[in-house]
């Protein structure tokens, strides 16, 4: 057979590695007394373990909720269709959430994603970059005109995870030094969750549904007066003057841009 | 373009430790007289905690940086991101060595995470050179290219691996990281002679070794080693080491475990060890400019 360039040779052994058949890699591969598919198969396993490997790191509740070894194999679905995009596995597995939301197998456990969701909330966290946080004095120079057409940068280990089912509790109910585990009382309703870290250690709370509306909106980088209607229609009595002193005092906001009109739901226009 | 002008650093000495995260508490506390650790780069690249005890770690001990995610051999473009990435953390934590690995990880936008062999080929060494110019370039120093552990050789591999790595130090100036339990993994997977290996790589350009423990598996009928780095270093291990102090010099050695991480201890005792052969075979002259 004709020698491959590196480029088709690696294409070859990364649908091997990603489990697909049919690959023309163990016909690149001398045998020297073992079957050259066996050879792949080694490094394939490792690929899988790694990954498995980072996932449970990453995403420990929900291993431990769906066991060690449905974990895996959940894990080694994820991977094909979903391989890493970086070299940093602490930042792969941001579509795992929704890929288990999408797997069959998981059908019969509608928390599952979103106890997901808030894994993936605290994993960022951790591992966010650092960030200092904006000082109320630069928005004293903003012209109370303008101020509803501020709109902000959150803090990047900030997440907001809401859920029908109480998955701060599940979360609780499954950390390594507790017993017992499992889901609890699913009847326990739905929860609004900021996450965030805090002195070095990443860490949930529950907050308000127009609280989490309004910082939602704000981290969507929508502009301050959507995300003030977002608050107050749900609940008309919000004071917004305290609701972003609140911010600025617990250091969520970094960054400010003052926005010339009102753009589209998720398009930032720049002033020039 | 050859890189030769970054030239050569004043690297550690002795023996360190590869730096995992449950053993950094205790180094914090109890400040072992080691004379340098290293760490993989890719877990420090974010914010929080690791950054921040990397720091710490690193007003006590230097530091070498030992990639595993540029994927100096993929067939294509680097990725530039990361590589800037890890100059921001070269220029933060000022590392003693800098190392990465003749191997990739990365086709066709894929991340495999894992050091997967390369044919030996020119097309290869001008691949993988060009990878080291530029990752030289933006770092603004040179680094070290491992050996890797091979499971498998392919059929168009014409170069043998020691040559290649010489060749990649004519060409782009980089050092040798000498692993010596991945020569006797891969000698016994690949059937080749551990020692002739050592033999012949360019002797003044290894600065730094590696050693680990491998583990004995079965596939097929077929006895395989596997790069494991989950015990205790290996005798025959031990005794290339010993050829390949005779042959580099005392070279900053280093102690990696990664699978079922023993007590810190048994760690210190390990590169106790290496100290003492490096002391025996090279001489007092070596130790006398220990950290």
């Amino acid at each position: 057979m004709p020698v491959p360039t590196l480029r088709e040779l690696q294409a070859a052994i990364r649908d091997a590695m990603l489990g697909n058949s049919g690959t023309p890699a163990a016909a690149y591969i001398a045998g020297d007394g073992l079957d050259p598919e066996a050879r792949l198969q080694i490094y394939r396993h490792h690929v899988s373990n790694t990954i498995t490997a980072a996932l449970e790191t990453t995403f420990p509740v929900v291993c431990r909720l769906v066991d060690r070894r449905f974990f895996a194999y959940a894990a080694d679905n994820y991977l094909r269709r979903h391989p890493p995009i970086g070299p940093c596995l602490v930042e792969y597995g941001a579509t795992f959430p929704e890929f288990l939301a999408g797997f069959p197998p998981c059908r019969g456990h509608a928390y599952l994603p979103d106890v997901a969701r808030l894994e993936w909330a605290m994993n960022r966290a951790i591992h966010a970059d650092d960030h200092e946080p904006l000082e109320a004095a630069r928005l004293a120079a903003i012209p109370p005109d303008a101020v509803p057409r501020l709109s902000f940068r959150l803090h990047p280990s900030v997440s907001f995870v809401d859920s029908p089912w109480p998955i701060d509790r599940i979360w609780q109910a499954n950390q390594d030094d507790r017993d017992g585990g499992g889901v609890g009382d699913l009847a326990g309703g739905g929860v609004h969750l900021e996450v965030r870290r805090v002195g070095g250690e990443a860490t949930m709370r529950v907050v308000s549904k127009p609280r989490f509306a309004f910082r939602q909106a704000l981290h969507e980088g929508l502009p301050l007066d959507e995300a003030a209607s977002a608050a107050l229609s749900l609940d008309p009595s919000v004071d917004l003057t305290h609701e972003i002193h609140l911010l600025l005092e617990e250091g969520l906001l970094i960054e400010f841009t003052l926005y010339s009109g009102h753009p589209p739901r998720g398009v930032t226009v720049r002033r020039r | 373009m050859a890189s030769r002008e970054f030239g050569e650093q004043p690297g550690p000495r002795g023996t360190g430790i590869g730096l995992r995260s449950p053993h950094v508490r205790e180094i914090l506390a109890s400040r072992p007289p080691l004379p340098w650790l290293e760490v993989h780069p890719e877990n420090y690249l974010g914010g929080g905690p690791a950054i921040a005890a990397l720091e710490r770690i690193r007003q006590e001990y230097p530091v070498s940086l030992h990639g595993v995610g540029l994927s100096l051999g993929t067939a294509g473009d680097l990725d530039r991101r990361h590589v800037y990435r890890l100059r921001e953390l070269v220029e933060r934590i000022e590392p003693c060595l800098v190392s990465e690995h003749l191997s990739w990880s990365i086709a066709a936008g894929a991340y495999l995470n894992h050091l997967l062999p390369l044919p030996y080929t020119e097309e290869t060494l001008e691949v993988f050179a060009a990878h080291v110019d530029l990752a030289q370039e933006v770092l603004g120093r040179q680094i070290l290219i491992e050996n890797p552990s091979s499971y498998l050789r392919f059929r168009h591999s014409p170069i043998p691996e020691s040559q290649f790595l010489a060749e990649l130090v004519a060409l782009t100036g980089c050092g040798l990281l000498c692993d010596v339990n991945n020569v006797v993994v891969t000698a016994f997977n690949l059937g080749l002679d551990a020692a002739a290996y050592i033999d012949a790589l360019p002797a003044a350009d290894v600065r730094e070794i590696h050693l680990a423990g491998h583990s004995q598996n079965e596939a097929d009928g077929h006895t395989v080693l596997i790069d494991d780095h989950g015990s205790p270093v290996a005798d025959p291990v031990w005794d290339l080491y010993r050829r390949a102090l005779r042959r580099f010099g005392p070279v900053p050695t280093l102690i990696e475990w990664d699978t079922h991480l023993p007590a810190l201890d048994v760690l210190l005792g390990e590169a106790d060890i290496a100290d003492q052969l490096a002391l025996t075979i090279c001489g007092n002259d070596a130790r006398a400019n220990a950290a």
